[in-house]
């Protein structure tokens, strides 16, 4: 089952595999990216920036709805990773339930709108998470287990 | 960028989690006096194409045969994007797990041993660094 699925423009990395993975203690962490899963290069280095002891998956938007809806992770648990929110939209439009979403890392970069102070949108991912809240989605957003989740609904309607 | 033996040409660029390159170079220079030609940058709160940047601009600015970038911790979005960074660059080398120990010899022993040579130490240094004293 999918425990958490989250918004992380760094996709793998330390705050996700120790900070989500001593609380969580997933036994796979699925990269769902098209643009990863079609880079052997880039593919390579995320596989290797973990230790063997959790299970790593890189896979396109569309074939991780396929595995999630035929059950393969159903008897794991999965720390679901993409890199932005239109991803997440995608993923819905493709068939993948969800109710509640980590918004967990969105960095700076130039001509962004600052949310939070580890969240930052551009226009299309602003629009995107409005999206995500009219189809009733929880939008929680926080970097850490650990930290005092806020919720942004109510701010990027 | 070419390998020469000549190892003056080499720059160090710290690359962590929060301050701690920052201060990784503070440490070292109350140790050892002023340092020229090492650079740090606090990865955390840059976006991934922002960090990869920064990195590659300081190793073209520099003009220099060689660098070596010390990240924190392996596998991290500071080791990841400087994997990244050096990409296509010859002359680069990445060097996860930094400690003041190894820093400290790579700021001192620089022109006493070639680029590779140098790497291959800086890794050894760091590793024997770590011990369970047992006085």
């Amino acid at each position: 089952m999918i425990t958490v699925l989250r918004i992380d423009d760094r996709l793998i990395h330390a705050q996700v595999v120790i900070g989500w993975g001593r609380i969580i203690k997933p036994d796979r962490i699925v990269i769902a990216d098209d643009h990863v899963s079609a880079n052997a290069w880039e593919k390579s280095l995320y596989m290797n920036s973990v230790s063997p002891d959790i299970k790593v998956s890189i896979l396109s938007l569309a074939d991780t709805v396929d595995q999630v809806r035929g059950g393969v992770f159903d008897r794991e648990k999965v720390i679901l990773l993409v890199r932005n929110p239109q991803n997440v939209l995608t993923l819905i439009d493709l068939g993948f339930e969800v109710d509640e979403v980590n918004v967990g890392g969105l960095h700076y970069g130039e001509g962004k709108e600052k949310l939070l102070d580890h969240l930052y949108v551009s226009k299309e991912e602003r629009s995107a998470l409005r999206e995500l809240v009219k189809r009733g989605v929880t939008l929680e957003a926080r970097a850490l287990p650990g930290h005092e989740p806020v919720i942004l609904n109510s701010r990027v309607v | 960028m070419n390998g020469t033996a000549d190892d003056t040409g080499t720059i160090g660029i710290i690359v962590t989690h929060g301050r701690l390159a920052e201060e990784l170079l503070r440490t070292a220079e109350l140790i050892i006096g002023t340092v020229k030609d090492c650079y740090a940058i606090s990865g955390s709160d840059l976006c991934d194409e922002e960090l990869v940047q920064r990195i590659r601009h300081i190793i073209v600015d520099s003009g220099r045969a060689h660098a070596v970038i010390f990240v924190d911790y392996f596998g991290g979005s500071c080791c990841i994007n400087s994997a990244r960074a050096i990409d296509g660059i010859r002359g680069v080398k990445v060097v996860s797990g930094v400690n003041l120990p190894l820093l400290l010899d790579f700021l001192t022993k620089q022109g006493k041993m070639g680029f590779e040579e140098m790497v291959r130490h800086l890794v050894s240094r760091g590793s024997e660094s770590i011990k369970e004293l047992d006085f």
